[in-house]
Parts: structure tokens; C-alpha cells; sequence
């Protein structure tokens, strides 16, 4: 019984999607998905359609090795009682995706802390003016190759 | 006729030492340590010491937790709203070492290079004790002539 209503979400996603699904998985109860960037905003419109409409957070991940971020967005579905993950790569050369506050409202705030934190651009949010930095000059501050204890000692920890 | 008998005018300072009223800035656990000189238990009013609402009435700002770079405007701000002479706590590690985020991009490590701060309560977080015995220091120091600022 568990297992059909998983792979009733499978089959539809699939079916619309072949090219874009990099991924799919059930671990833990939840939906884990992988698909293209590009793919991202059309699935992600496809799962509120098929009961998914608490967005539940927006969150970033420098892979600094591999040359990419990676974003994950993670859902919960009232009506089904089931979680979903749905995980997107972006180059870190040119971190731009297309932003998700047209679908769930609530992504605008999440989006824009990823905006601040990591440098994601996201194209369509309509406010990612800094949210909790203040005069930041630096690159933003939860990449990897931000160097937080150097950048404490020259600003903090040098006394005159 | 009985005589009336006309109380000595106090000097200015001591005055002011007995009725301290307090603007507090709070952003971790010292509260919950300083809660019990609010409420109660303690009673801060014994001291005539009154939290009240806006700078504009207080005559000590306390600056108790961690502070981000974007909260350190907002209290230089409380800071110049203030009406002199005026004194500043600093209460508990956090504010005047960055605790135990002395290595973070947004917390500043010490509150004292931004406003000057009279008295720092040390401990992680203090002692309710600890407050009594700043607050009775801080009376002694007024009523001694310190002037704050």
C-alpha cells in the first residue's frame, strides 16, 4: 500500500519527464528526485499539481569539488502524508535558476537567503535585496572558498 | 503646632543612583538569568530599578548576548536616543569576547569598540547574584560621582 502511492507519483513524473530525471529514489518514506536545471521549475509545478503544496525549505549546498551547487528543495504533501526531495545542480561558474516564488509564495524568502549566503541567483524572485548581512564586501560567506577564520582575524581579532 | 521637620535635599547623583531605569537589549540566555531580578524573586525595584519601554526614558542600556554586525547599528542607535548621562552593562561572555562564535563572519566580538560599556558582568551566562552585586557596584560608582557619559 505504501508503495503504490509512490510509484502513482513515479509513473506520472516519469511519463512527462524522461529526459529531465536524473534520479529517482525512495529512502526514509520520501520522495528523492534529481532533475536538470532547466527541468526544475516545470516538476517542481507538476508536484504542487499532484498534491505537493507545503513547501517546507529552499536550501543550498556548495559542492566546491565537483564545481557546483546544488539546490534542494524540499516538499510535503497534506493529502498524500508524503515527503519529497527534489534536488537540482547548478554550475558554480554561473549559479542562476529559475526562481519557484510564482508557485509556493514562500520561496521568496528562501531563495533570497540563498541569494545572500551562497550567491544563487534565482531569475523571477522579485526582492533579493541582503536579508541579514550588512555592508558585506566580501564573496558570500557560506561558500567554501570563503576563508571564515582569516577573514574574522583581519577584521576582529587584529587590534591596533 | 507641631514642628515640621523638612527632609535634607539630596545631591543630584545620589538621586539618580536610586531610580535607574533600564532599556534592555536582549538577544540570548542572560535574560533568563536577569528574569529573576525583573520578576519577583529578586525584585530589581528594591533598587529602584524600572525596565522601561523606549530609550528616550532610560538611564542604562544592558546589551546582553550575541550581537551581529547588523544588530550593532541598532544599539549605537538606542546608544545616541538615550538621554545623558547615561551607562552602559554589558552582560555576560557574549557581547564582549563573541563567545563561542569568535570565529563567525557576522558576530561582532566586542560591543565596547562600538559604544563605550561602564560595567561588563562576566559568565556564560552570569549569575543572578552576579547582576545584584553589578547593580549595587553601579549604585556605589553614581552615588560616588562617576558621570557617566
Amino acid at each position: 500500500m505504501a508503495t503504490n502511492k509512490f510509484e502513482e507519483i513515479k509513473s506520472v513524473i516519469e511519463s512527462k519527464f524522461e529526459d529531465s530525471i536524473l534520479g529517482f529514489d525512495i529512502k526514509g518514506g520520501r520522495i528523492m528526485l534529481k532533475v536538470n536545471a532547466r527541468a526544475s521549475h516545470e516538476v517542481l509545478s507538476l508536484l504542487k499539481d499532484l498534491g505537493f503544496d507545503h513547501l517546507s525549505d529552499v536550501t543550498g549546498i556548495d559542492y566546491i569539488r565537483d564545481g557546483e551547487f546544488e539546490i534542494v528543495y524540499h516538499l510535503w504533501s497534506h493529502a498524500r502524508k508524503i515527503r519529497a526531495m527534489l534536488k537540482v545542480r547548478i554550475s558554480r561558474e554561473a549559479p542562476i535558476l529559475k526562481s519557484i516564488a510564482d508557485l509556493w509564495p514562500g520561496a521568496q524568502i528562501h531563495e533570497r537567503e540563498n541569494y545572500e549566503l551562497l550567491g544563487i541567483d534565482f531569475e523571477g524572485n522579485p526582492d533579493l535585496s541582503p536579508l541579514f548581512l550588512e555592508n558585506w564586501e566580501e564573496i558570500p560567506p557560506l561558500r567554501k572558498d570563503f576563508d571564515t577564520r582569516e577573514f574574522v582575524k583581519r577584521k576582529y581579532h587584529d587590534d591596533k | 503646632m507641631s514642628k515640621v521637620t523638612r527632609l535634607p535635599i539630596r545631591p543630584k547623583a545620589e538621586a539618580a543612583a536610586d531610580s535607574l531605569w533600564v532599556i534592555n537589549y536582549f538577544t540570548a540566555c542572560g535574560f533568563l538569568e536577569l528574569f529573576s531580578w525583573v520578576g519577583s524573586g529578586y525584585d530589581m525595584e528594591r533598587f529602584g530599578i524600572l525596565p522601561v519601554a523606549t530609550p528616550r526614558h532610560a538611564d542604562v542600556l544592558i546589551v546582553a548576548g550575541y550581537v551581529t554586525e547588523k544588530a550593532v547599528s541598532r544599539i549605537k542607535r538606542i546608544y545616541d536616543q538615550m538621554p545623558s548621562p547615561k551607562y552602559v552593562m554589558a552582560l555576560g561572555s557574549c557581547p564582549m569576547t563573541g563567545g563561542m562564535y569568535w570565529d563567525s563572519y557576522s558576530t561582532i566580538k566586542r560591543i565596547d569598540k562600538y559604544i563605550p560599556v561602564d560595567l561588563w558582568i562576566i559568565g556564560c551566562p552570569p549569575k543572578p547574584e552576579n547582576i545584584g552585586k553589578a547593580i549595587v557596584m553601579a549604585r556605589e560608582a553614581i552615588k560616588g560621582g562617576f558621570g557617566g557619559h
